[in-house]
């Protein structure tokens, strides 16, 4: 049995320090984490996210600027893609009257077809007159249409 | 003490909210078409959306829930504004979840680091931040004025959120059912707006038991500080003897 004298006296001033050390501690961890994690994200938004991509013709205009720097280009893929013997394969895209030669290197989502909107990361080739891509992202538009098996498709005659 | 947080009126909503999801279920799955250029991965759009939207309006609850705690000091409100966040945070985490399958699909990758999906973690992160402040050991009233303050944070966090695609290029697709003429199929467009009534359900029937479960801890907490309080007094009135420890 523990026979310490527990007065009122004796225990308040040494009662709340622990406490507060460890509350202390658990305050500073939360805001660390919190700081930390805002911090990371706002600079992604600045950075990055608030230009992911030029429009094709915005880089081809800005094709010097931008020269072998690594950038996202948008653009509707445009006619039919050809496989090359390293496995890459060629298309084009186009946008607001500039068409642009892309060959890409990597996988490409089930959705990449011609007629679809895609947004592409890679850069300029030496010569700047191909976009070389290793990754392809497919933009789809803000419209659903129900899929009716007679509709004929809108990019052929 | 009824020993549970349901009435009549939570049962009532409570039915409603599983019929809806049944009939949810039914027209997201089997009776709403599949999209012309998504084929099935469409049918993700009646659960991201609707959680996108509650979780919004859940967090401009908390926000208005933070504002009405600094002002008048409520109870009422300050737990209103925790069960809000709880919930918000768990539809956000949905929409995340459903949004990076859905993007696997349609965009072909899970995740990017566009505006509208970095402003979403943001929000998520900040949802998180808030919840842990209000599980932070202190005092009740300083740990609800600290969320209070954090609570703010959440009002323009989701307004740029929401216009995250307006306002910078995205590879998120902009707003649908906001424009004046939205294209979606009409059947797609019910499905969707049954899914924004049912999620809402759902919040509501959430918010209502969880409300009353952090009231009956704030009354559990009471009754641990006026015990505390009455063994310190009768120790104060027993000082000078020799009190045994428990």
């Amino acid at each position: 049995m523990d026979v310490t004298p527990r007065t009122a006296p004796t225990l308040e001033p040494v009662a709340p320090r622990p406490a507060r050390g460890k509350r202390g501690l658990v305050i500073g961890l939360v805001l660390v984490v919190l700081l930390g994690a805002t911090g990371f994200l706002l600079i992604k938004v600045v950075g990055d996210a608030s230009l992911y991509y030029y429009n094709a013709d915005e880089a081809v205009a800005k094709k010097a600027q931008l020269g072998d720097h690594r950038f996202r280009i948008q653009g509707t893929y445009v006619g039919t893609s050809t496989d090359e013997p390293d496995g890459s394969i060629e298309f084009h895209i186009a946008f607001n009257g500039t068409r642009v030669a892309v060959d890409h290197s990597g996988s490409e989502p089930a959705l990449f077809k011609p007629g679809v909107p895609v947004v592409l990361e890679g850069r300029w080739s030496d010569r700047g007159t191909t976009f070389l891509s290793d990754r392809i992202e497919v933009k789809h538009g803000e419209d659903y249409r129900a899929k009716h098996p007679d509709r004929v498709p809108s990019d052929q005659p | 003490m009824t020993g549970t947080t349901s009435s009549r009126g939570t049962r009532v909503l409570g039915a409603l909210t599983l019929a809806g999801m049944a009939a949810l279920l039914l027209f997201a799955l089997v009776l709403s078409p599949q999209d012309e250029v998504q084929g099935e991965a469409v049918r993700m759009l009646y659960v991201h959306v609707p959680t996108a939207i509650v979780a919004f309006t859940a967090f401009f609850v908390t926000v208005a829930g933070s504002i009405v705690y600094l002002w008048k000091r409520s109870e009422w409100w300050d737990i209103t504004a925790h069960a809000s966040a709880e919930i918000g945070a768990v539809l956000l985490g949905a929409t995340l979840v459903s949004g990076m399958l859905w993007g696997r699909v349609s965009w072909g990758v899970y995740w990017t680091w566009d505006a509208r999906l970095t402003t979403t973690a943001l929000l998520f992160v900040f949802v998180l931040g808030y919840l842990a402040v209000r599980r932070l050991p202190m005092e009740r009233d300083r740990r609800s004025r600290l969320a209070a303050v954090v609570g703010l944070l959440l009002g323009p966090t989701t307004i740029v959120c929401h216009y995250a695609t307006t306002w910078w290029r995205t590879l998120h697709q902009g707003p649908t059912i906001t424009r004046l003429n939205p294209e979606i199929d009409g059947i797609m467009l019910f499905t969707l707006m049954l899914g924004m009534v049912v999620f809402a359900l759902l919040y509501a029937w959430l918010l209502i038991h969880r409300f009353r479960v952090l009231w009956l801890e704030h009354r559990v907490e009471d009754l641990g500080l006026d015990a505390a309080l009455a063994e310190r007094r009768s120790e104060a009135e027993d000082g000078g003897t020799l009190v045994p420890s428990p």
